[in-house]
Protein backbone atom coordinates (compact mmCIF):
# COMPACT_ATOMS: atom_id res chain seq x y z
CA UNK A 1 0.00 0.00 0.00
CA UNK A 2 1.34 2.85 -1.02
CA UNK A 3 0.74 6.74 -2.23
CA UNK A 4 2.13 7.72 -6.27
CA UNK A 5 3.00 11.41 -7.22
CA UNK A 6 2.61 11.64 -10.92
CA UNK A 7 3.63 14.52 -13.14
CA UNK A 8 1.13 16.94 -12.58
CA UNK A 9 2.86 17.49 -9.39
CA UNK A 10 4.46 21.46 -9.46
CA UNK A 11 7.12 20.68 -6.97
CA UNK A 12 5.57 22.96 -4.54
CA UNK A 13 7.04 21.15 -1.44
CA UNK A 14 4.17 21.51 0.65
CA UNK A 15 3.75 17.87 1.25
CA UNK A 16 7.36 16.91 2.00
CA UNK A 17 7.53 17.87 5.29
CA UNK A 18 4.68 16.43 6.32
CA UNK A 19 4.89 12.99 5.89
CA UNK A 20 5.54 11.06 8.93
CA UNK A 21 7.79 8.79 7.22
CA UNK A 22 9.88 10.90 5.47
CA UNK A 23 8.43 9.04 2.47
CA UNK A 24 8.57 11.65 0.12
CA UNK A 25 11.75 13.36 -2.21
CA UNK A 26 12.30 15.83 -3.94
CA UNK A 27 13.27 14.50 -7.58
CA UNK A 28 13.62 15.56 -11.56
CA UNK A 29 10.97 16.29 -12.84
CA UNK A 30 8.51 15.67 -9.52
CA UNK A 31 8.69 14.98 -6.67
CA UNK A 32 8.32 11.02 -5.74
CA UNK A 33 7.18 8.70 -3.00
CA UNK A 34 9.06 6.08 -1.55
CA UNK A 35 6.91 2.99 -1.98
CA UNK A 36 8.46 0.93 0.43
CA UNK A 37 8.63 4.13 3.54
CA UNK A 38 4.65 5.23 2.61
CA UNK A 39 1.87 3.31 4.61
CA UNK A 40 -0.56 6.23 3.19
CA UNK A 41 -0.56 7.64 7.03
CA UNK A 42 -2.38 4.46 8.74
CA UNK A 43 -2.11 4.70 12.40
CA UNK A 44 -0.57 7.53 11.87
CA UNK A 45 -3.56 9.97 11.05
CA UNK A 46 -6.66 10.59 10.18
CA UNK A 47 -6.02 11.63 6.26
CA UNK A 48 -2.86 11.00 3.79
CA UNK A 49 -1.17 13.94 4.75
CA UNK A 50 0.42 14.76 1.31
CA UNK A 51 -2.70 14.65 -0.17
CA UNK A 52 -4.40 16.51 2.23
CA UNK A 53 -2.06 19.82 1.17
CA UNK A 54 -1.49 18.97 -2.28
CA UNK A 55 -3.00 22.00 -4.37
CA UNK A 56 -2.97 20.28 -7.43
CA UNK A 57 -6.02 18.22 -8.44
CA UNK A 58 -5.29 14.52 -9.82
CA UNK A 59 -1.33 15.07 -8.41
CA UNK A 60 -1.37 12.39 -6.15
CA UNK A 61 -2.62 9.00 -6.93
CA UNK A 62 -3.86 6.05 -4.43
CA UNK A 63 -2.95 2.62 -4.67
CA UNK A 64 -5.55 1.63 -7.49
CA UNK A 65 -4.26 4.93 -9.74
CA UNK A 66 -6.90 6.67 -8.70
CA UNK A 67 -6.65 10.47 -7.80
CA UNK A 68 -7.01 11.37 -4.08
CA UNK A 69 -8.20 14.80 -5.10
CA UNK A 70 -10.33 13.97 -8.21
CA UNK A 71 -10.58 17.20 -10.58
CA UNK A 72 -13.02 19.83 -8.98
CA UNK A 73 -12.57 18.50 -5.57
CA UNK A 74 -10.08 21.36 -4.49
CA UNK A 75 -11.91 24.67 -6.38
CA UNK A 76 -14.85 23.44 -4.47
CA UNK A 77 -16.53 23.55 -7.81
CA UNK A 78 -17.44 20.11 -9.21
CA UNK A 79 -16.79 19.92 -13.24
CA UNK A 80 -20.30 19.75 -14.25
CA UNK A 81 -21.09 23.07 -12.35
CA UNK A 82 -18.29 25.34 -13.96
CA UNK A 83 -20.73 26.50 -16.26
CA UNK A 84 -23.28 27.62 -14.22
CA UNK A 85 -20.76 29.05 -11.33
CA UNK A 86 -19.19 30.69 -14.66
CA UNK A 87 -22.32 32.66 -15.33
CA UNK A 88 -23.25 33.80 -11.68
CA UNK A 89 -19.28 35.34 -11.16
CA UNK A 90 -19.61 37.22 -14.29
CA UNK A 91 -23.02 38.62 -13.70
CA UNK A 92 -21.19 41.25 -11.48
CA UNK B 1 2.66 47.94 24.26
CA UNK B 2 0.14 49.67 22.53
CA UNK B 3 1.01 50.87 18.90
CA UNK B 4 -0.48 54.56 18.07
CA UNK B 5 -2.40 55.04 15.35
CA UNK B 6 -3.54 58.34 14.57
CA UNK B 7 -6.52 59.73 15.97
CA UNK B 8 -6.81 56.30 17.36
CA UNK B 9 -9.27 57.35 19.82
CA UNK B 10 -12.45 56.54 18.16
CA UNK B 11 -12.99 52.83 18.09
CA UNK B 12 -15.48 53.68 15.29
CA UNK B 13 -13.13 55.03 12.00
CA UNK B 14 -14.02 57.86 10.63
CA UNK B 15 -15.00 57.51 7.16
CA UNK B 16 -14.08 60.01 4.10
CA UNK B 17 -10.95 60.02 2.39
CA UNK B 18 -9.73 63.45 3.41
CA UNK B 19 -11.76 64.06 6.37
CA UNK B 20 -9.28 62.72 9.04
CA UNK B 21 -6.36 64.05 7.54
CA UNK B 22 -5.57 60.74 6.42
CA UNK B 23 -4.56 62.08 2.82
CA UNK B 24 -1.38 64.64 1.43
CA UNK B 25 2.19 63.68 2.09
CA UNK B 26 2.89 60.94 4.10
CA UNK B 27 5.58 63.00 6.03
CA UNK B 28 2.50 65.07 7.37
CA UNK B 29 1.57 61.43 9.01
CA UNK B 30 5.02 60.66 9.99
CA UNK B 31 5.54 63.14 11.66
CA UNK B 32 2.35 62.63 13.75
CA UNK B 33 4.29 59.12 15.02
CA UNK B 34 6.20 58.41 18.15
CA UNK B 35 10.10 58.47 17.83
CA UNK B 36 10.42 54.27 17.71
CA UNK B 37 8.14 54.33 15.17
CA UNK B 38 9.42 56.59 12.97
CA UNK B 39 12.62 54.94 13.19
CA UNK B 40 11.24 51.78 12.14
CA UNK B 41 9.03 53.52 8.66
CA UNK B 42 10.92 56.41 7.54
CA UNK B 43 13.35 54.24 5.22
CA UNK B 44 10.88 51.32 4.75
CA UNK B 45 9.63 51.46 0.79
CA UNK B 46 6.65 50.17 1.58
CA UNK B 47 5.77 51.71 4.85
CA UNK B 48 6.55 54.97 3.87
CA UNK B 49 5.43 56.46 0.48
CA UNK B 50 8.14 59.48 0.56
CA UNK B 51 11.06 56.50 1.43
CA UNK B 52 9.83 54.48 -1.96
CA UNK B 53 11.21 57.38 -3.82
CA UNK B 54 14.42 56.38 -2.27
CA UNK B 55 15.25 53.37 -0.75
CA UNK B 56 15.36 49.73 -2.33
CA UNK B 57 13.80 46.25 -1.10
CA UNK B 58 14.32 42.83 -2.39
CA UNK B 59 12.71 39.62 -1.76
CA UNK B 60 13.91 36.12 -1.59
CA UNK B 61 11.61 32.93 -3.16
CA UNK B 62 12.84 30.47 -0.22
CA UNK B 63 9.53 29.38 0.80
CA UNK B 64 7.17 27.71 -1.79
CA UNK B 65 4.89 25.43 0.28
CA UNK B 66 1.86 26.77 0.85
CA UNK B 67 -0.91 25.47 3.58
CA UNK B 68 -4.04 26.92 1.91
CA UNK B 69 -5.67 28.09 -1.52
CA UNK B 70 -6.91 31.45 -2.59
CA UNK B 71 -9.13 31.56 -5.71
CA UNK B 72 -6.64 34.36 -6.63
CA UNK B 73 -3.80 32.36 -7.43
CA UNK B 74 -2.59 29.20 -9.25
CA UNK B 75 0.11 27.29 -7.85
CA UNK B 76 1.02 25.93 -11.27
CA UNK B 77 1.72 29.81 -12.56
CA UNK B 78 3.11 33.11 -11.41
CA UNK B 79 0.80 33.93 -8.62
CA UNK B 80 -0.32 37.57 -10.08
CA UNK B 81 -1.42 38.94 -7.15
CA UNK B 82 0.35 37.28 -4.33
CA UNK B 83 3.68 37.89 -5.46
CA UNK B 84 4.54 34.63 -6.81
CA UNK B 85 8.10 33.53 -9.11
CA UNK B 86 6.82 32.13 -12.20
CA UNK B 87 7.79 28.60 -12.93
CA UNK B 88 11.33 29.99 -13.87
CA UNK B 89 12.04 31.87 -11.44
CA UNK B 90 15.07 30.32 -8.86
CA UNK B 91 13.53 28.82 -5.79
CA UNK B 92 16.46 29.76 -2.95
CA UNK B 93 17.87 27.70 -0.54
CA UNK B 94 18.50 29.57 2.95
CA UNK B 95 21.77 29.68 2.20
CA UNK B 96 21.34 30.59 -1.30
CA UNK B 97 18.78 33.51 -0.06
CA UNK B 98 21.55 34.97 2.26
CA UNK B 99 24.51 35.13 -0.16
CA UNK B 100 21.35 36.63 -2.92
CA UNK B 101 20.65 39.41 -0.47
CA UNK B 102 24.34 40.11 0.41
CA UNK B 103 25.16 40.67 -3.22
CA UNK B 104 22.47 42.67 -3.78
CA UNK B 105 22.73 44.79 -0.80
CA UNK B 106 26.53 45.57 -2.05
CA UNK B 107 25.05 46.56 -5.59
CA UNK B 108 21.85 48.53 -4.57
CA UNK B 109 23.13 50.40 -1.79
CA UNK B 110 20.13 51.93 -1.31
CA UNK B 111 18.47 49.12 -0.31
CA UNK B 112 16.86 48.72 3.53
CA UNK B 113 14.63 45.98 3.31
CA UNK B 114 14.42 41.99 2.82
CA UNK B 115 11.36 40.36 2.72
CA UNK B 116 9.95 37.00 2.39
CA UNK B 117 7.32 36.84 0.78
CA UNK B 118 6.77 33.31 -0.83
CA UNK B 119 6.27 32.14 -3.76
CA UNK B 120 4.18 30.09 -1.23
CA UNK B 121 3.44 30.85 2.42
CA UNK B 122 6.53 31.94 4.79
CA UNK B 123 5.74 30.63 7.68
CA UNK B 124 4.19 27.43 6.63
CA UNK B 125 7.83 26.85 5.76
CA UNK B 126 9.21 27.77 8.93
CA UNK B 127 12.94 26.31 8.78
CA UNK B 128 13.38 27.87 5.58
CA UNK B 129 12.46 31.29 6.74
CA UNK B 130 13.76 31.52 10.14
CA UNK B 131 16.91 29.71 8.64
CA UNK B 132 17.35 32.71 6.47
CA UNK B 133 16.14 35.28 9.02
CA UNK B 134 18.67 33.75 11.45
CA UNK B 135 21.11 34.42 9.44
CA UNK B 136 21.07 37.57 7.73
CA UNK B 137 19.86 39.28 11.13
CA UNK B 138 23.62 37.92 12.06
CA UNK B 139 25.27 38.98 8.82
CA UNK B 140 23.80 42.16 7.70
CA UNK B 141 22.01 43.51 10.64
CA UNK B 142 21.64 46.78 8.77
CA UNK B 143 19.26 45.14 6.75
CA UNK B 144 15.49 45.32 7.89
CA UNK B 145 13.77 41.84 7.41
CA UNK B 146 9.89 41.71 6.87
CA UNK B 147 7.41 38.79 5.97
CA UNK B 148 4.58 38.75 4.58
CA UNK B 149 1.70 35.90 5.49
CA UNK B 150 -1.38 34.48 5.13
CA UNK B 151 -1.88 34.19 8.72
CA UNK B 152 -2.50 31.23 9.11
CA UNK B 153 -0.04 29.88 10.72
CA UNK B 154 1.28 33.45 12.21
CA UNK B 155 0.22 32.82 15.86
CA UNK B 156 2.41 29.82 15.95
CA UNK B 157 4.97 32.15 14.65
CA UNK B 158 4.84 35.26 16.26
CA UNK B 159 7.54 34.60 19.29
CA UNK B 160 9.56 32.69 16.43
CA UNK B 161 9.61 35.95 14.62
CA UNK B 162 10.04 38.73 17.69
CA UNK B 163 13.32 36.66 18.34
CA UNK B 164 14.43 37.78 15.11
CA UNK B 165 14.05 41.37 15.13
CA UNK B 166 11.32 41.61 12.75
CA UNK B 167 10.15 45.19 13.47
CA UNK B 168 7.28 44.61 10.09
CA UNK B 169 5.04 41.78 9.05
CA UNK B 170 2.22 41.83 6.31
CA UNK B 171 -0.57 39.80 6.42
CA UNK B 172 -3.23 39.32 3.35
CA UNK B 173 -6.71 40.08 5.28
CA UNK B 174 -9.43 39.66 2.55
CA UNK B 175 -12.40 39.04 4.88
CA UNK B 176 -13.94 38.81 8.52
CA UNK B 177 -16.93 37.16 7.60
CA UNK B 178 -16.50 33.35 7.10
CA UNK B 179 -19.40 33.86 4.36
CA UNK B 180 -17.18 35.82 2.59
CA UNK B 181 -14.46 33.92 2.98
CA UNK B 182 -15.56 30.85 1.96
CA UNK B 183 -15.78 32.68 -1.38
CA UNK B 184 -12.45 33.64 -1.50
CA UNK B 185 -10.48 30.54 -0.09
CA UNK B 186 -11.66 26.95 -1.20
CA UNK B 187 -9.61 24.92 1.48
CA UNK B 188 -7.09 25.22 4.02
CA UNK B 189 -4.95 23.04 5.48
CA UNK B 190 -5.22 22.78 9.67
CA UNK B 191 -3.85 20.34 12.39
CA UNK B 192 -3.55 17.42 9.54
CA UNK B 193 -6.34 17.90 7.44
CA UNK B 194 -8.03 19.45 4.71
CA UNK B 195 -10.94 21.80 5.69
CA UNK B 196 -13.06 23.11 3.12
CA UNK B 197 -15.58 25.85 2.85
CA UNK B 198 -17.16 28.02 5.33
CA UNK B 199 -15.24 26.32 8.36
CA UNK B 200 -11.92 26.80 6.94
CA UNK B 201 -12.70 30.06 6.31
CA UNK B 202 -13.65 30.81 9.87
CA UNK B 203 -10.12 29.32 10.74
CA UNK B 204 -8.06 30.78 8.98
CA UNK B 205 -10.18 34.60 10.12
CA UNK B 206 -9.72 33.42 13.67
CA UNK B 207 -5.98 32.68 13.13
CA UNK B 208 -4.91 36.47 11.29
CA UNK B 209 -7.04 38.18 14.04
CA UNK B 210 -5.47 36.32 16.80
CA UNK B 211 -1.90 37.09 15.07
CA UNK B 212 -2.59 40.55 14.51
CA UNK B 213 -3.33 41.21 18.32
CA UNK B 214 0.22 38.87 19.04
CA UNK B 215 1.96 40.99 16.77
CA UNK B 216 0.17 44.24 17.73
CA UNK B 217 1.36 43.26 21.32
CA UNK B 218 4.03 43.19 20.75
CA UNK B 219 5.10 46.31 19.36
CA UNK B 220 5.85 45.04 15.48
CA UNK B 221 4.20 46.87 12.91
CA UNK B 222 1.73 44.97 10.91
CA UNK B 223 0.62 45.94 7.17
CA UNK B 224 -2.93 44.46 6.34
CA UNK B 225 -3.71 43.66 2.35
CA UNK B 226 -6.31 43.19 0.67
CA UNK B 227 -7.17 42.04 -2.63
CA UNK B 228 -10.62 43.65 -3.74
CA UNK B 229 -12.48 41.47 -5.72
CA UNK B 230 -15.98 43.01 -6.99
CA UNK B 231 -19.07 41.59 -6.02
CA UNK B 232 -17.49 39.14 -3.75
CA UNK B 233 -15.02 41.12 -0.71
CA UNK B 234 -15.18 45.05 -2.09
CA UNK B 235 -18.36 46.26 0.71
CA UNK B 236 -16.75 44.03 3.10
CA UNK B 237 -13.35 46.12 2.97
CA UNK B 238 -14.70 48.77 4.87
CA UNK B 239 -15.62 46.34 7.40
CA UNK B 240 -12.31 44.57 7.44
CA UNK B 241 -10.52 48.13 7.49
CA UNK B 242 -12.15 49.56 10.37
CA UNK B 243 -11.42 46.22 12.73
CA UNK B 244 -8.00 45.93 11.71
CA UNK B 245 -7.50 49.68 12.41
CA UNK B 246 -9.61 49.35 15.61
CA UNK B 247 -7.14 46.57 15.95
CA UNK B 248 -3.58 48.35 15.50
CA UNK B 249 -2.92 47.76 12.33
CA UNK B 250 -0.56 50.29 10.84
CA UNK B 251 -1.06 50.29 7.51
CA UNK B 252 -4.21 49.06 4.94
CA UNK B 253 -3.02 48.22 1.30
CA UNK B 254 -5.92 47.35 -0.67
CA UNK B 255 -4.85 45.84 -4.38
CA UNK B 256 -6.64 45.03 -7.05
CA UNK B 257 -7.71 41.42 -8.42
CA UNK B 258 -5.76 40.60 -10.87
CA UNK B 259 -7.60 37.74 -12.72
CA UNK B 260 -6.78 37.02 -16.14
CA UNK B 261 -8.00 33.55 -18.07
CA UNK B 262 -3.99 32.93 -18.89
CA UNK B 263 -3.36 33.30 -15.28
CA UNK B 264 -5.01 29.67 -14.88
CA UNK B 265 -6.69 30.88 -11.42
CA UNK B 266 -9.80 30.06 -10.58
CA UNK B 267 -11.05 33.48 -10.81
CA UNK B 268 -9.35 34.05 -13.74
CA UNK B 269 -11.17 31.10 -15.32
CA UNK B 270 -14.14 32.09 -14.24
CA UNK B 271 -14.27 35.23 -15.58
CA UNK B 272 -14.37 37.23 -12.54
CA UNK B 273 -13.13 40.61 -13.23
CA UNK B 274 -11.02 42.83 -11.32
CA UNK B 275 -11.64 46.09 -10.49
CA UNK B 276 -11.42 49.68 -12.35
CA UNK B 277 -8.53 51.96 -11.33
CA UNK B 278 -11.91 54.24 -9.90
CA UNK B 279 -13.06 51.82 -8.46
CA UNK B 280 -10.47 50.56 -6.18
CA UNK B 281 -9.75 54.36 -5.83
CA UNK B 282 -13.12 55.05 -4.25
CA UNK B 283 -12.80 51.63 -2.01
CA UNK B 284 -9.39 53.23 -1.13
CA UNK B 285 -11.15 56.56 -0.13
CA UNK B 286 -13.37 54.97 1.76
CA UNK B 287 -11.36 52.78 3.81
CA UNK B 288 -8.72 55.73 4.51
CA UNK B 289 -9.96 56.24 8.37
CA UNK B 290 -7.70 57.27 10.79
CA UNK B 291 -4.92 55.45 9.23
CA UNK B 292 -2.53 55.42 6.65
CA UNK B 293 -3.80 54.00 3.39
CA UNK B 294 -1.07 52.43 1.33
CA UNK B 295 -0.99 53.28 -2.20
CA UNK B 296 2.25 53.09 -3.77
CA UNK B 297 2.35 49.31 -3.12
CA UNK B 298 3.31 47.55 -6.83
CA UNK B 299 2.47 44.06 -6.59
CA UNK B 300 6.06 42.60 -6.41
CA UNK B 301 6.97 38.97 -7.42
CA UNK B 302 7.95 37.05 -4.69
CA UNK B 303 11.75 37.58 -5.62
CA UNK B 304 11.58 41.08 -6.82
CA UNK B 305 14.64 43.43 -6.53
CA UNK B 306 15.50 47.44 -6.43
CA UNK B 307 13.26 50.28 -6.13
CA UNK B 308 9.37 49.51 -6.14
CA UNK B 309 8.68 49.84 -9.18
CA UNK B 310 11.12 48.66 -10.95
CA UNK B 311 12.32 44.80 -10.87
CA UNK B 312 16.18 44.26 -11.14
CA UNK B 313 15.88 40.78 -10.58
CA UNK B 314 17.46 39.47 -13.91
CA UNK B 315 20.94 40.89 -12.43
CA UNK B 316 20.85 38.89 -10.13
CA UNK B 317 20.48 35.13 -10.89
CA UNK B 318 22.34 32.92 -8.77
CA UNK B 319 24.52 31.83 -11.85
CA UNK B 320 25.59 36.04 -11.48
CA UNK B 321 25.83 35.85 -8.03
CA UNK B 322 28.98 32.90 -7.95
CA UNK B 323 30.87 35.20 -9.95
CA UNK B 324 30.81 38.23 -7.90
CA UNK B 325 33.13 39.04 -5.63
CA UNK B 326 31.90 40.63 -2.37
CA UNK B 327 33.32 42.84 -0.03
CA UNK B 328 30.63 42.66 2.90
CA UNK B 329 32.47 45.00 5.25
CA UNK B 330 33.02 47.55 2.53
CA UNK B 331 29.31 47.27 1.51
CA UNK B 332 28.04 47.59 4.71
CA UNK B 333 29.82 51.13 5.13
CA UNK B 334 28.99 52.31 1.74
CA UNK B 335 25.08 51.39 2.61
CA UNK B 336 25.61 53.49 5.83
CA UNK B 337 27.11 56.25 4.13
CA UNK B 338 24.28 56.13 0.95
CA UNK B 339 21.75 55.91 3.08
CA UNK B 340 22.99 58.68 5.59
CA UNK B 341 23.67 61.16 2.20
CA UNK B 342 19.59 60.14 1.09
CA UNK B 343 18.47 60.89 4.90
CA UNK B 344 20.30 64.46 4.48
CA UNK B 345 18.20 65.48 1.16
CA UNK B 346 15.23 64.17 2.96
CA UNK B 347 15.65 66.39 5.57
CA UNK B 348 16.78 69.09 3.89
CA UNK B 349 13.74 68.60 2.10
CA UNK B 350 11.49 68.69 4.98
CA UNK B 351 13.14 71.66 6.37
CA UNK B 352 12.52 73.63 3.44
CA UNK B 353 9.52 75.85 3.88
CA UNK B 354 7.23 74.12 1.72
CA UNK B 355 5.28 76.46 -0.26
CA UNK B 356 2.03 76.63 0.47
CA UNK B 357 0.35 73.87 -1.79
CA UNK B 358 -3.01 75.42 -1.66
CA UNK B 359 -4.68 77.59 -4.19
CA UNK B 360 -5.99 80.52 -1.49
CA UNK B 361 -9.84 80.20 -1.19
CA UNK B 362 -9.74 83.80 -1.80
CA UNK B 363 -8.92 83.44 -5.06
CA UNK B 364 -11.50 81.22 -5.46
CA UNK B 365 -13.94 84.26 -5.84
CA UNK B 366 -17.43 83.93 -3.97
CA UNK B 367 -18.58 80.79 -6.10
CA UNK B 368 -18.05 77.16 -4.72
CA UNK B 369 -14.70 75.44 -4.41
CA UNK B 370 -13.05 74.27 -7.58
CA UNK B 371 -13.65 70.80 -8.39
CA UNK B 372 -10.68 68.30 -7.85
CA UNK B 373 -8.53 67.17 -10.81
CA UNK B 374 -6.62 63.96 -11.58
CA UNK B 375 -3.38 63.96 -13.23
CA UNK B 376 -0.67 61.65 -13.90
CA UNK B 377 2.76 62.03 -14.07
CA UNK B 378 5.65 60.08 -15.42
CA UNK B 379 8.68 59.69 -13.05
CA UNK B 380 11.90 57.51 -12.16
CA UNK B 381 12.05 58.15 -8.56
CA UNK B 382 13.19 61.11 -6.59
CA UNK B 383 10.01 62.83 -6.35
CA UNK B 384 10.28 64.66 -9.64
CA UNK B 385 9.35 64.81 -13.00
CA UNK B 386 11.83 63.52 -14.59
CA UNK B 387 10.47 61.20 -17.40
CA UNK B 388 9.93 60.83 -20.81
CA UNK B 389 6.32 60.01 -21.93
CA UNK B 390 7.76 57.53 -23.76
CA UNK B 391 9.70 55.89 -21.22
CA UNK B 392 7.26 55.63 -18.57
CA UNK B 393 6.03 52.05 -17.35
CA UNK B 394 3.53 53.62 -15.00
CA UNK B 395 2.38 56.50 -14.10
CA UNK B 396 1.58 58.28 -10.85
CA UNK B 397 -1.82 59.89 -10.53
CA UNK B 398 -2.09 62.70 -8.14
CA UNK B 399 -5.41 64.16 -7.30
CA UNK B 400 -4.94 68.60 -7.39
CA UNK B 401 -8.22 70.18 -5.48
CA UNK B 402 -8.71 73.51 -3.25
CA UNK B 403 -7.20 70.88 -0.25
CA UNK B 404 -3.98 70.40 -2.23
CA UNK B 405 -2.09 67.77 -3.90
CA UNK B 406 -2.23 64.09 -2.52
CA UNK B 407 -0.94 61.01 -4.31
CA UNK B 408 -3.67 58.44 -5.42
CA UNK B 409 -1.86 55.57 -6.65
CA UNK B 410 -0.30 54.63 -9.58
CA UNK B 411 -0.98 52.91 -13.23
CA UNK B 412 0.96 50.47 -14.74
CA UNK B 413 1.10 50.74 -18.51
CA UNK B 414 2.64 49.13 -21.45
CA UNK B 415 2.80 45.69 -20.77
CA UNK B 416 0.07 45.78 -19.05
CA UNK B 417 -3.29 46.71 -18.47
CA UNK B 418 -4.17 47.23 -14.97
CA UNK B 419 -7.29 44.66 -13.95
CA UNK B 420 -10.76 45.56 -15.12
CA UNK B 421 -9.93 48.59 -17.94
CA UNK B 422 -10.62 47.53 -21.21
CA UNK B 423 -7.66 47.34 -23.69
CA UNK B 424 -8.58 45.50 -26.77
CA UNK B 425 -6.12 43.50 -28.58
CA UNK B 426 -6.47 45.74 -31.80
CA UNK B 427 -5.59 48.44 -29.81
CA UNK B 428 -2.06 50.15 -29.67
CA UNK B 429 -0.09 50.67 -26.84
CA UNK B 430 -0.84 54.46 -27.00
CA UNK B 431 -4.39 53.31 -27.27
CA UNK B 432 -3.82 51.01 -23.82
CA UNK B 433 -1.73 53.50 -21.96
CA UNK B 434 -4.50 56.44 -22.58
CA UNK B 435 -7.44 53.80 -21.50
CA UNK B 436 -5.10 53.37 -18.42
CA UNK B 437 -5.37 57.09 -17.91
CA UNK B 438 -8.76 57.05 -17.55
CA UNK B 439 -10.15 59.95 -15.56
CA UNK B 440 -7.12 62.16 -15.52
CA UNK B 441 -6.87 65.42 -17.40
CA UNK B 442 -3.29 66.26 -17.42
CA UNK B 443 -0.30 63.86 -18.28
CA UNK B 444 2.80 65.71 -16.30
CA UNK B 445 6.38 64.26 -18.13
CA UNK B 446 9.52 65.86 -18.94
CA UNK B 447 9.10 65.51 -22.68
CA UNK B 448 6.80 64.16 -24.79
CA UNK B 449 6.62 63.19 -28.74
CA UNK B 450 4.46 64.89 -31.00
CA UNK B 451 2.36 61.83 -32.06
CA UNK B 452 1.58 60.95 -28.32
CA UNK B 453 0.92 64.47 -27.58
CA UNK B 454 -2.06 64.87 -29.95
CA UNK B 455 -3.69 61.80 -29.04
CA UNK B 456 -3.54 62.70 -25.65
CA UNK B 457 -5.43 65.62 -26.44
CA UNK B 458 -7.72 64.03 -28.59
CA UNK B 459 -8.38 61.94 -25.45
CA UNK B 460 -8.91 65.19 -23.26
CA UNK B 461 -5.95 64.52 -21.81
CA UNK B 462 -3.68 67.64 -21.49
CA UNK B 463 0.29 66.68 -21.85
CA UNK B 464 2.70 69.26 -20.18
CA UNK B 465 6.51 69.34 -20.45
CA UNK B 466 6.90 72.45 -18.74
CA UNK B 467 7.98 71.28 -15.10
CA UNK B 468 10.27 68.88 -16.25
CA UNK B 469 12.86 68.24 -13.12
CA UNK B 470 10.58 69.94 -11.00
CA UNK B 471 8.97 68.26 -7.60
CA UNK B 472 5.93 66.60 -8.52
CA UNK B 473 3.34 68.27 -5.47
CA UNK B 474 4.28 71.73 -6.84
CA UNK B 475 3.70 70.80 -10.52
CA UNK B 476 0.40 69.33 -10.12
CA UNK B 477 -0.53 72.46 -8.08
CA UNK B 478 0.88 74.78 -10.37
CA UNK B 479 -0.62 73.16 -13.21
CA UNK B 480 -4.00 73.09 -11.36
CA UNK B 481 -3.94 76.55 -10.52
CA UNK B 482 -3.68 77.58 -14.31
CA UNK B 483 -6.52 75.17 -14.95
CA UNK B 484 -8.35 77.59 -12.08
CA UNK B 485 -7.13 80.68 -13.82
CA UNK B 486 -8.66 79.64 -17.45
CA UNK B 487 -11.75 78.64 -15.84
CA UNK B 488 -11.46 75.30 -16.43
CA UNK B 489 -12.38 74.21 -13.01
CA UNK B 490 -15.58 75.22 -13.01
CA UNK B 491 -17.20 73.39 -16.09
CA UNK B 492 -18.69 70.03 -15.46
CA UNK B 493 -16.43 67.40 -14.50
CA UNK B 494 -17.56 64.91 -17.24
CA UNK B 495 -17.20 67.11 -20.03
CA UNK B 496 -13.44 66.46 -20.70
CA UNK B 497 -13.23 66.60 -24.01
CA UNK B 498 -14.29 70.39 -24.33
CA UNK B 499 -12.23 71.60 -21.61
CA UNK B 500 -8.97 69.84 -22.76
CA UNK B 501 -9.26 70.94 -26.89
CA UNK B 502 -10.84 74.63 -25.57
S1 LIG C 1 0.46 8.94 2.41
FE1 LIG C 1 1.43 9.55 4.33
S2 LIG C 1 3.13 8.14 4.48
FE2 LIG C 1 2.50 8.05 2.37
S3 LIG C 1 3.76 9.56 1.36
FE3 LIG C 1 1.86 10.59 1.91
S4 LIG C 1 2.33 11.53 3.84
FE4 LIG C 1 3.93 9.98 3.52
S1 LIG D 1 2.08 18.93 -2.54
FE1 LIG D 1 1.48 18.08 -4.50
S2 LIG D 1 2.26 19.50 -6.02
FE2 LIG D 1 3.30 19.97 -4.10
S3 LIG D 1 5.17 18.77 -4.19
FE3 LIG D 1 3.69 17.51 -3.13
S4 LIG D 1 2.74 16.30 -4.75
FE4 LIG D 1 3.83 17.94 -5.74
S1 LIG E 1 4.06 44.00 -2.92
FE1 LIG E 1 3.54 46.06 -2.17
S2 LIG E 1 4.00 45.96 -0.02
FE2 LIG E 1 5.06 44.20 -0.93
S3 LIG E 1 7.11 44.92 -1.46
FE3 LIG E 1 5.85 45.30 -3.22
S4 LIG E 1 5.15 47.39 -2.94
FE4 LIG E 1 5.87 46.71 -0.96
Amino acid sequence: MALKIIESCVNCWACEPLCPNQAIYEAKPHFLIDAKKCTECEGEFADAQCASICPIEGAILDALDEALNPPGSLTGIPPERMAEAMAELQAH
Amino acid sequence: MELKVLGQAEPEAPKGGCSAGSCGSTDDQLSHLPEDIREKVHNHPCYSEEAHHYFARMHVAVAPACNIQCHYCNRKYDCANESRPGVVSELLTPDQAVKKTMAVAANIPQMTVLGIAGPGDPLANPERTFATFRALSEQAPDIKLCVSTNGLALPASVDELAKHNIDHVTITINCVDPEVGAKIYPWIFWNNRRIKGKKGAKILIEQQQKGLEMLVERGILVKVNSVMIPGVNDEHLKEVSRIVKQKGAFLHNVMPLIAEAEHGTFYGVMGQRGPKSSELQALQDDCAGDMNMMRHCRQCRADAVGLLGEDRGAEFTMDKIEDMEIDYTAAMEKRAQVHAAIEQELAAKQAKPQAPALVPLESLGGGSKPRPVLMAVATTGGGVINQHFGHAREFLVYEASAEGVRFIGHRKVDLYCSGGDTCGDGESVLGGIINTLEGCEAVLCAKIGYEPWEMLEEAGIQPNGEHAMEPIEDAVMAVYSEMLEMGKLDAKTDDQETQATA
